[in-house]
């Protein structure tokens, strides 16, 4: 049976290959595949094989079934499209549809926001002219204390600026309701500084959860949870004690280097880590400022520039780029 | 900060590698941004030059017969310092000097060459050129300079944090790496021999202005022999950046270094009356400080005084008229505490800031004048042969009475979320930092060091000890919480912004700060930032519509013809001088260029008004439009977007002017609108589908031009008809075919029932009735 299957096949592939137009298919789809057709009579012998053989056989012909539909196919459209007036050319283009698309910055927050939403925040947002009270002073930066060097500030007069980070949210938040707080706030800053690493307004995302019970432990399971959905789970994080005025102990976090995975390459700069946020335990001090026990409750706050996260993402070397808005650049990630 | 690790390693005990050292500083929160290797090759040597020779055919030449303790070899050099008897830094032939330079056989103007020898800056180990190393120390020519001087050595950049004023100094360092690694820390010894003549028998010190400056200490020293500082404290200079100018100035910077304590040397013979006067500047009184610059102080500023005049800005820079020179014999040393804030406020002031003032505005350590004063003497009468008269002249009015801080173990463990660690921990690493600690019940007492003024709550020693004992040991644990959902009003905005680009549009992201010429268009009050970027980057927008335009400019200055984008973002509109504008959310499209790209099937369409009426009529179908009069759009192609009564938003052709400003020729279309306005509509509820067939009738009208199609649709939808499901507008025709002034337009006028089949003869009579009603209303007639 297996031998007459095979024959089969041949002589239906010879013919095939002499038809000319579709006219000539219709009698060979009869003779081959009809009711009363070869593969039909062949398959009348199944009831003579044995028990074992019979699957093989059933599977073999059902193969030669398929094969010999598709072979037809394939011909009668090859025949139809070199034939008929009816025929176009199928190989012009389509049609364009215009893609439009989100800005890399716009998604890779809503990424983040999902990723914290999962993990019990809301999303807050604050003003982005905010007074010194917010910005600097409710946040442990008095006035001449050289914390204030580390942001270079836009200021519009005395006492009203431009946020030099998403933290005076934290403030807000605090201001308008008590612990439980579980917020992030992702949005827009400003920093008196352009060059090629650094432009005037970047975004960043702020992370606070005040609650009783709060610890250290806690913010870092919930940085590395954070991480590990980001960047999968193999990154590795390091906590190195820092200074921010508003945290303490404060914590500059870095990962294991996504392009080398910490064995040392150019974008870690041989270290096999890159920074990727600032965190702490909130200062006892900026509970003072929004009316909050330091001793019933403690909590954890963290920021993170979204441009950084877009750059290890997605490889953009130039910080420029993103608010260039060149749309040959913009169209990669539509 | 830059310094060299063996110098850190003078005054702590610590045998690991550097690499080591920079990871347990880094990982404990003083960080080693880099780490710059240091060392010569080993194939240069030490050499004595045994007879210098003219060079035949060059004045400046020397031929300098040099033992390199295997053989004399015949060197030419220019230096000008090449003599006799005189021990330096020798490269045979192929030391590679880094760099591509690697030495060669050479024949300089006819006479061979066969090594070199080398200046400090050529070896890379200070910036001195003035000549070819000379080496003090009893070297034997052929040692190899790198083992026989020490040399090898490592530069840490260390970033430190703005609290840790205390760590700006090699005993800051090392004071943190004995805690580290439990090393002990070693100070100077300084074996002084003083003078019988007491120091304050010529100097005396008055401080007028104890806030701002509550100790001052000082020394006199005489006969002091200006000149070069040794090899080995140029070269710790070098590595910590800061120029080698003499030995007395040397040794005052060294001294800062070393203890962290900024010194000044005031040029004795120059103090009028024989005395210091510590007191503020008067306002408008101007100083001429060391760097030769006039500065007009004001009344926050502290001025170190003679009995006559200023000699020094307090904590910031020294005073021309009384430096050390070269002939300077007797030294008044300055060794004071000055109140951070208010060299800060100087500092800032005058844009002034330096290493004293840098070190001042962190904190320094008040208990450390006199100490810092006596090494920089000792060192004085070591290096300068100088005298030192007998005493420290220190006025001391710095009140510090250690106030005992209560730390609690519950307290640790509620903070950081660890219980593993032993009280012996936390008393070992409080303790080497510098604290005393006395157990109490549950806890300790602890006081602070004085150098330590960021140290004074219990949450500040909780970070000293958990950033030495390791942020590492603290197992990540996940707190319980429920899910959140995204409120609305951020779910609403990332759904329109979706919507968007589904329909083609890009996303953009300007900046929310504009060129002022656009003050003519938007904002003629908008806020202005008073230290912008440039001028070009200082005007917050109160609309999106310039960046917009500014982004369909560039990039069609790149060639790209066709673009569709939108942007959302804030836009800020002043409320008065002390108050924080109020910001508004905004969406604003703009499209220009070829409405679809090439294609051989269809002819290119420009984009006109109604592609972006099209967009917005599809983010808010209950909108209607009335024509408007803004300068920024053409006339007669604009409109204000009205929801019900009130105006929400503009659309139009962008004017010749703002496209002459942004150097476009093609027609830019625009529309801008609060995304409140689009956010705010709610969802009205499921209407059922109708069971009954539609029918559908056109009505070819002719108008006079000036009838809008909103007058017309008035008129028909006025008349009530409740089964008049749509009026839709499916052509518009002007030209020879009518009579002049007059317009064709066909409306399709939809027709269904909810309850039955509508017959023929009921829609005619409705037809009839428009009919009817647009030509008592409008003169619009049926086109034949």
């Amino acid at each position: 049976m297996e031998s007459q299957l095979e024959a089969l096949k041949q002589s239906f592939c010879e013919e095939l290959g002499q038809a000319r137009t579709t006219d000539d298919l219709e009698p060979m789809r009869v003779k081959y595949l009809g009711r009363k057709g070869l593969l039909t009579s062949i398959l009348r012998q199944m009831g003579s094989i044995s028990a074992e053989e019979r699957p093989r056989m059933g599977a073999l012909s059902n193969a030669l079934k398929t094969f010999m539909e598709e072979a037809f196919a394939s011909k009668t459209g090859e025949l139809e499209l070199s034939s008929g007036p009816a025929g176009i050319d199928v190989t012009l283009p389509g049609r364009a549809l215009r893609k439009g698309g989100i800005h890399i910055i716009n998604s890779v927050i809503r990424e983040l926001e999902d990723i914290f939403l999962g993990l019990g925040f809301t999303v807050a947002s604050g003003p982005e002219v905010e007074d010194d009270y917010h910005n600097f002073q409710a946040l442990n930066i008095p006035e001449h204390h050289p914390a204030r060097d580390m942001q270079d500030t836009f200021y519009f007069q005395q006492g009203i600026l431009l946020r030099t980070h998403t933290s005076p949210v934290q403030i807000r938040v605090m201001e308008k309701s008590g612990p439980p707080v579980r917020i992030i706030a992702p949005g827009r800053v400003y920093r008196c500084d352009s060059d090629v690493s650094h432009t005037p307004m970047f975004h960043q995302i702020e992370g606070l959860w005040v609650e009783e019970g709060i610890t250290f432990a806690h913010l870092k399971g919930v940085l590395y949870e954070f991480i590990h959905r980001l960047f999968g789970k193999d990154v590795v994080l390091r906590f190195r004690p820092s200074f921010f005025s508003f945290t303490e102990p404060s914590a500059e976090v870095d990962i294991s280097c996504i392009m080398c995975g910490g064995k040392g390459c150019r974008v870690c700069k041989g270290s096999g880590w890159m920074e990727i946020l600032g965190c702490g335990m909130v200062d006892p001090e900026v509970y003072k400022y929004v009316n909050i026990d330091p001793e019933t409750v403690t909590g954890f706050a963290f920021g993170l520039g979204i441009e950084r996260i877009a750059m290890l993402k997605y490889g953009v070397g130039d910080i420029r780029m993103y608010f260039e808005n060149d749309l040959r650049f913009l169209a990669q990630f539509a | 900060m830059k310094l060299g690790y063996k110098w850190i390693r003078e005054f702590v005990k610590v045998d690991r590698g550097a690499d080591e050292v920079a990871k347990a500083l880094t990982m404990s929160g003083t960080e080693v941004e880099e780490i710059v290797h240091e060392a010569i090759p080993r194939s240069v040597i030490a050499a004595r030059i045994v007879e210098v020779k003219p060079h035949p055919d060059a004045d400046k030449l020397k031929i300098c017969m040099t033992d390199t303790g295997s053989g004399i070899l015949q060197v030419v050099c220019g230096a000008p310092n090449c003599r006799d008897g005189m021990i330096s830094a020798f490269a045979p032939i192929g030391t590679d000097l880094g760099g591509g330079m690697v030495v060669k056989k050479a024949r300089i103007r006819g006479v061979e060459s066969f090594g070199v020898l080398l200046s400090e800056r050529e070896l890379g180990l200070t910036d001195d050129h003035t000549g070819i190393m000379e080496i003090e120390a009893d070297l034997k020519p052929g040692d190899v300079l790198i083992d026989a001087l020490n040399l090898e050595d490592w530069v840490f950049g260390i970033n430190i944090t703005p609290n840790r004023g205390d760590e700006l100094s090699v005993i800051g360092i090392a004071r943190e790496l004995s805690a580290l690694f439990g090393a002990e820390l070693k100070l100077p010894g300084n074996p002084l021999s003083e003078d019988e003549a007491p120091a304050r028998d010529v100097l005396s010190v008055e401080i007028l202005a104890p806030e701002g400056c509550p100790r001052y200490a000082a020394r006199v020293i005489e006969d002091a022999h200006i000149g070069k500082s040794p090899f080995v404290m140029r070269r710790r200079l070098f590595q910590a950046g800061v120029r080698a100018i003499n030995n007395i100035v040397d040794i005052t910077n060294y001294v800062m270094l070393e203890y962290g304590q900024p010194l000044h040397a005031f040029d004795y013979t120059f103090l009028a009356g024989r005395g210091i006067v510590v007191r503020k500047a008067i306002p408008g009184e101007r100083f001429t400080t060391l760097d030769s610059v006039e500065r007009t102080l004001g009344a926050d500023d502290l001025l170190i005084c003679d009995k006559e005049k200023p000699v020094a800005l307090a904590g910031v820079m020294g005073g021309e008229n009384s430096e050390v020179l070269d002939t300077t014999k007797t030294i008044a040393l300055e060794s004071a505490f000055f109140d951070p804030i208010g060299i800060r406020k100087t500092s800032k002031g005058l844009g002034l800031a330096t290493e004293a003032s840098y070190r001042f505005e962190r904190g320094i350590d008040p208990a450390v004048q006199a100490d810092a004063a006596t090494r920089a003497a000792c060192l004085m009468q070591q290096l300068a042969g100088a005298r030192v008269l007998k005493g420290v002249i220190d006025v001391n009015t710095y009140g510090y009475a250690a106030v005992p801080i209560t730390l609690r173990r519950s307290y640790i463990e509620k903070v950081l979320g660890i219980n593993s660690f032993k009280d012996a921990d936390v008393e070992a690493i409080l303790t080497r930092l510098g604290f005393s600690l006395e157990k109490t019940d549950g806890g300790w007492k602890v006081l602070r060091p004085a150098l330590r003024h960021d140290a004074t709550r219990e949450i500040d020693l909780v970070e000293e000890f958990i950033r030495v004992y390791g942020m590492d040991k603290i197992e990540p644990e996940l707190p319980t919480f429920k899910p959140a959902a995204l409120h609305t009003q951020a779910a609403n905005l990332n759904d329109l912004r979706l919507a968007l680009a589904s329909m083609g549009l890009t996303e953009v992201v300007n900046y929310s700060f504009i060129s002022p010429r656009w003050k003519p268009f938007f904002g003629a009050d908008a806020l202005e930032l008073l230290n912008p970027i440039s001028d070009e980057m200082k005007v917050m927008r109160t609309s999106l519509i310039p960046g917009l335009a500014a982004t369909v400019a560039r990039n069609k200055h790149l060639q790209r013809r066709d673009m569709s984008i939108f942007e959302t973002g804030i836009c800020f509109f002043p409320t008065g001088t002390g108050k924080l504008p109020d910001e508004r959310q905004k969406l604003g499209i703009a499209v220009s260029g070829q409405r679809e790209d090439a294609h051989w099937s269809t002819r290119p369409r420009e984009v006109d008004f109604y592609d972006i009426k099209g967009i917005v009529e599809a983010l808010l179908p209950e909108m209607t439009v009335r024509p408007s009069g803004h300068a920024f759009y053409k006339p007669g192609q604009q409109a204000d977007i009205l929801l019900g009564p009130a105006t929400v938003g503009h659309l139009g052709a962008l004017s010749a002017d703002i496209l002459q400003m942004i150097d476009v020729t093609d027609e830019v279309y625009a529309a801008e609108l609060p995304v409140d306005a689009l956010l705010g509509r709610k969802w009205k509820g499921v209407s059922e589908i109708p069971k009954f067939p539609m029918t559908w009738r056109d009505l070819s009208l002719v108008a006079d031009e000036g009838v809008a199609y909103a007058g017309i649709v008035g008129v028909i939808e006025g008349l009530g008809i409740g089964e008049l499901r749509s009026v839709a507008p499916v052509d518009l025709y002007t030209g020879d075919k009518l009579p002049f002034g007059k317009k064709g337009i066909t409306v399709r006028l939809t027709y269904q029932s909810d309850t039955r089949t509508l017959e023929d003869s009921i829609i005619n009579t409705w037809q009839d009735r428009i009919i009817q009603s647009l030509q008592k209303e409008l003169g619009i007639s049926l086109r034949q």
